[in-house]
């Protein structure tokens, strides 16, 4: 009987372990690398459209916080960035490495990024 | 009308001198009538003259000055042209896999560039040109009170703008896109990402490597002679951020308006950098630590291969208008001291920085304060800094070298620590009163050697990453091979900088009373000469104004006298 309340309590502390690992990662575990491009080729086919002038975003991860860009991706307000047609056609998971992007690079990340 | 035209013409005073004019030659000339003619022809000349000189005077008359005149003459047919279209040449169509490859490509053809260029101050951060004298540079024992040291370029942070691939400093390749590009795309990510795309076994990147490839292939034959951006990237920059070091060159200078800079302005005469710094074996010509930007002030006149940098090389050493007396200023005083009444006039630039409050942290981690402009006015990383805009500049004598407080220099830490200031007084003759930005703060120094410290700042065993102070400067030091005590404190510092773009057009120099004032001259602290308006001497007080009551006593007592003699009255 202790031996099984042992075990029990094991497996409850590792599974309790592992999902607070699992939630408490530092941001989105998206291809921050794969967001970059993902993102850049949005306003390409935007501005081969003719909806946008240059192929340049117009946001760049540097010109918000970590914070803000976690309310604008998790709650899908993509408003601000434009060229809303291409933005519908992305998938969950080019959404995930564009949102990963903008957040290691956000303007109080260790490495703010501009775009070019 | 008439009646009252004729009239007029009969009043008595005017008859007298119609009569008086009207007399016959062959009347016989009394010494009053000569005295009178006389009297009348001085005066009417000096009417005359005053009109002339009021009217050389203006600004507005159509005579230019000399030194403009020259300078449009210098700066005459400027446009560059080239013989040579990149997107057609060979070597360069192809798929770069790294930035080493772009350079043995410019190589084939330009041979001899990279040879040229390892000797520049540009590649060896050294102001000597014998690269075992490390006394002064940015590899050497310089120190400045910004981020302080280059540790021998150990420190990788400052390799980002060092003009070799990947921050590998001398051991590296020359970069020759980081000046000679203008398409603006970032090379080193480009193929950071291609080789991390290349290794991750991932099918959906291969069309990204593909695009990448085809925008270095595009992006790389847009060669260029350096542009505003290119030199900027590093010198607008410095210290860290836009407008930090130099109060003088910022972001704002990438694309000016002439009110902000005659020179550069975008609607003025649009001059690139390299237009004044001209080159020669890939050495620019500019000021290098202690060595002034030219020894000697010339003209394009006297010598048409002398670098273009100074305002002497455009405009003579008479740039105002003949008769002006602004050019009796010249020998004394710099052009920038007028013709800069200000700098950080668009962009707010760094005045002060202390690294005694660096280290503080909010909730266990390092945090950043925004001031006033947006700017930040603490990190946990570097400390407190102050900023400000449209700075009014200090001015000292300067012929244009600077002395320097090294790393390896014992200093007096009861005093400011001087770590680059002007050199010069009023009996060099090359020296000239000259506008500075101070730059001033607080940094580590050993209390036994009495030695300016040179802490390690980025990287793992660096300040931002362990918040070790005393651990940064033993690393850091080692570098540079001089010890450390273990001891250190701070003391404070001022670095000075030349002020010598942003120049203003011409109206809005500097007037008279900006300097010739008792008080707030701006060369109150100037020393070495007279200054009319700011200073005072007895002597020249007292003989001036004995003059004065001089010549109204003379006035007073000749009225009277002729008063009482009835004087220049018939009997």
């Amino acid at each position: 009987m202790f031996k099984k309340s042992i075990i029990a309590i094991m497996v409850f502390m590792f599974t309790i372990v592992s999902f607070s690992m699992a939630f408490a990662s530092d941001g989105p575990d998206g291809n921050k690398r794969k967001g970059k491009y993902t993102y850049r080729k949005v306003y390409k086919a935007c501005a081969a459209s003719g909806e946008v002038k240059s192929t340049t975003p117009k946001m760049s991860p540097a010109d918000k916080t970590m914070k803000q860009w976690k309310d604008i991706f998790e709650n899908r307000k993509f408003d601000e960035f434009g060229c809303k047609g291409n933005w519908a056609e992305l998938s969950d998971k080019d959404i995930l490495d564009i949102y990963s992007y903008f957040y290691h690079h956000a303007s109080d990340s260790p490495t703010p990024a501009k775009c070019q | 009308m008439m009646k009252k035209g004729g009239d007029f013409l009969t009043r008595p005073f005017l008859k007298i001198g119609l009569e008086t004019f009207e007399k016959p030659m062959e009347t016989p000339m009394t010494p009053r009538y000569f005295l009178k003619c006389c009297l009348t022809v001085i005066a009417v000349t000096a009417f005359f003259c005053s009109f002339q000189a009021v009217f050389a005077a203006s600004p507005e008359n159509g005579e230019e000055a000399l030194g403009r005149k020259l300078a449009k003459q210098a700066v005459k047919g400027s446009k560059r042209w080239s013989t040579i279209d990149h997107t057609k040449v060979e070597a360069l169509n192809k798929d770069f896999t790294s930035g080493e490859e772009i350079t043995k490509a410019c190589l084939s053809c330009h041979s001899e560039a990279a040879t040229q260029f390892h000797k520049t101050i540009h590649w060896t951060w050294l102001a000597s040109g014998d690269k075992s004298d490390i006394r002064y540079g940015k590899a050497g024992y310089s120190v400045n009170n910004f981020c302080i040291s280059g540790n021998a370029m150990e420190d990788k942070g400052c390799l980002k703008c060092h003009v070799s691939w990947n921050k590998k400093g001398v051991k590296g390749e020359v970069n020759c896109l980081k000046c000679h590009n203008s398409s603006g795309l970032n090379f080193i990510e480009a193929f950071g990402d291609i080789k991390a795309f290349s290794e991750d076994g991932d099918p959906e990147t291969n069309d990204m490597v593909k695009d990448i490839q085809q925008e270095i292939k595009q992006a790389i034959t847009e060669v260029t002679f350096p542009t505003r951006k290119n030199c900027g990237e590093c010198h607008f920059k410095g210290g860290g951020g836009d407008g930090v070091k130099h109060g003088d060159l910022d972001t704002s200078l990438t694309k000016p308006n002439r009110m902000l800079d005659v020179h550069m302005g975008i609607d003025g005469k649009n001059f690139s950098c390299t237009r004044c710094h001209t080159t020669v074996d890939h050495h620019i010509a500019g000021r290098i630590y202690t060595n002034p930007a030219v020894e000697t002030r010339k003209s394009l006149i006297e010598d048409d291969l002398a670098p273009k940098i100074t305002c002497v090389s455009c405009h003579s050493s008479e740039p105002h208008k003949n008769d002006s007396k602004m050019n009796d200023h010249t020998d004394v005083v710099s052009c920038q001291a007028c013709h800069i009444p200000k700098f950080a006039r668009v962009n707010p630039t760094e005045m002060w920085w202390d690294w005694a409050k660096a280290g503080k942290m909010k909730d266990g981690k390092p945090y950043i304060e925004k001031g006033p402009f947006g700017k930040p006015v603490y990190k946990s990383i570097k400390g407190e800094f102050k900023w400000e805009k449209n700075v009014i500049p200090e001015y000292f004598w300067s012929n244009g070298s600077q002395t320097s407080t090294t790393a390896d220099d014992i200093i007096d830490p009861a005093q400011i620590v001087k770590v680059s200031h002007p050199v010069g007084d009023k009996t060099d003759p090359e020296a000239r009163i000259f506008p500075f930005k101070i730059h001033r703060g607080k940094q580590p120094y050993d209390k036994i050697h009495k030695k300016l410290l040179a802490p390690m700042l980025s990287g793992k065993r660096g300040f931002w990453t362990t918040f070790d102070m005393n651990d940064a400067i033993e690393y850091g030091n080692k570098t540079l091979g001089i010890p450390y005590s273990g001891e250190f404190d701070y003391v404070e510092t001022t670095y000075a900088f030349p002020i010598t773009h942003m120049v203003a057009p011409k109206e809005n120099a500097l007037n008279c009373t900006e300097c010739h004032i008792r008080e707030n001259s701006r060369l109150a602290n100037i020393t070495g000469l007279y200054m009319p308006g700011r200073d005072k001497s007895n002597l020249i007080d007292i003989l001036g104004w004995l003059s004065v009551l001089g010549a109204l006593a003379g006035v007073f007592f000749h009225g009277i006298g002729r008063f009482f003699t009835r004087n220049g009255k018939e009997n």
